[in-house]
């Protein structure tokens, strides 16, 4: 389990002094997305990308591997004579998918329409 | 105490004053703090700060100016943790020019 | 390693999230995107857990999620909600 004071990131000293002060009433954020193995999530990455699939692990960079994954990509336009916002989406179905944890900006255990 | 004395980090120049001693200096004052990105600042009481200059603000205003209009919008926010990541400089005093 | 100097009226930011569990909060991203929610935990990398949380795109709400954990590396600041 990634526990915060793993070294080799720049946050870890704070990470320490979190640990000690509550050891026995933390329950970490990481355990939020332990929580969701085997269950399908919602993931939001950078660059306005979604996804959707069955969380089949993580470590503690949160890369993932997820299952049956539905990947929507938006893309936004600006039309060059109304100037009117153009909202493209893309949907695709991927059967399985390792993602890089740094492009995750947040990831929701039940998986939600929007 | 994490940081270093004046003796041990420059033991020839007695008026030295190490970066990490004038943020120190500003615990309690306002400060005026530019990021990283240029078009982003805040002001406020800076109530504390760590190893990595994360910065507790109190009665902060966040300033936000938008690249392409121009113009800039404020946020008053009441107590803030602010990511010392994308922090640029700290000014002390709290008011902008 | 000590968070700061501490004078006896400073709160360093290890203080501060000590003091936020559990209360209404306002996570901005580098991004520009808003949450607001119930603060649940949080770790030393500015990881967050939160419940009720709403997802608010240039102050329009646009998303709403019962937990949600964000990453560390994009929170750009971390507020108590008025």
């Amino acid at each position: 389990m990634a526990s915060a004071s793993d070294g080799g990131e720049d946050q870890a000293t704070l990470a320490n002094q979190q640990t000690n002060i509550d050891e026995s009433t933390v329950k970490e954020p990481l355990d939020l997305v332990r929580l969701s193995l085997d269950e399908r999530v919602y993931v939001k990455l950078r660059n306005d990308r979604e996804l959707r699939g069955k969380l089949h692990s993580y470590d503690q960079h949160l890369n993932m591997l997820l299952g049956e994954v539905e990947e929507i990509t938006t893309i936004r336009e600006v039309d060059e004579e109304t100037y009117e916002e153009i909202i493209k989406s893309n949907k695709r179905s991927v059967p399985y998918l390792f993602v890089r944890g740094d492009a995750v900006t947040l990831i929701s255990p039940h998986e939600i329409r929007s | 105490m994490a940081l270093p004395t004046k003796q041990s980090a420059a033991p020839n120049n007695p008026s030295l004053l190490l970066p990490s001693e004038l943020v120190d200096k500003c615990v309690n004052e306002k400060v005026w703090i530019i990021m990283k990105n240029g078009h982003k600042e805040f002001t406020g009481t800076l109530k504390g700060f760590d190893v990595y200059v994360n910065c507790v603000l109190e009665d902060a205003i966040e300033y936000d100016r938008d690249q392409e209009s121009g113009k800039e919008t404020t946020k008053n926010l009441e107590s803030i943790l602010l990511n010392g990541n994308n922090i640029c400089m700290i000014v002390p005093g709290g008011e902008r020019s | 390693m000590e968070a700061s100097t501490t004078t006896s009226a400073s709160k360093t930011p290890a203080d501060f999230l000590k003091s936020i569990r559990g209360k209404r909060v306002v996570v901005k991203l580098n991004s520009g995107v808003d949450y607001r929610g119930i603060l649940a935990c949080l770790d030393g990398y500015m990881n967050i857990a939160m419940e009720h949380t709403e997802e608010y795109v240039n102050g329009q709400l646009k998303n709403k999620y019962g937990d949600a954990f964000i990453r560390g590396n994009n929170v750009l600041y971390i507020s108590l909600a008025k």
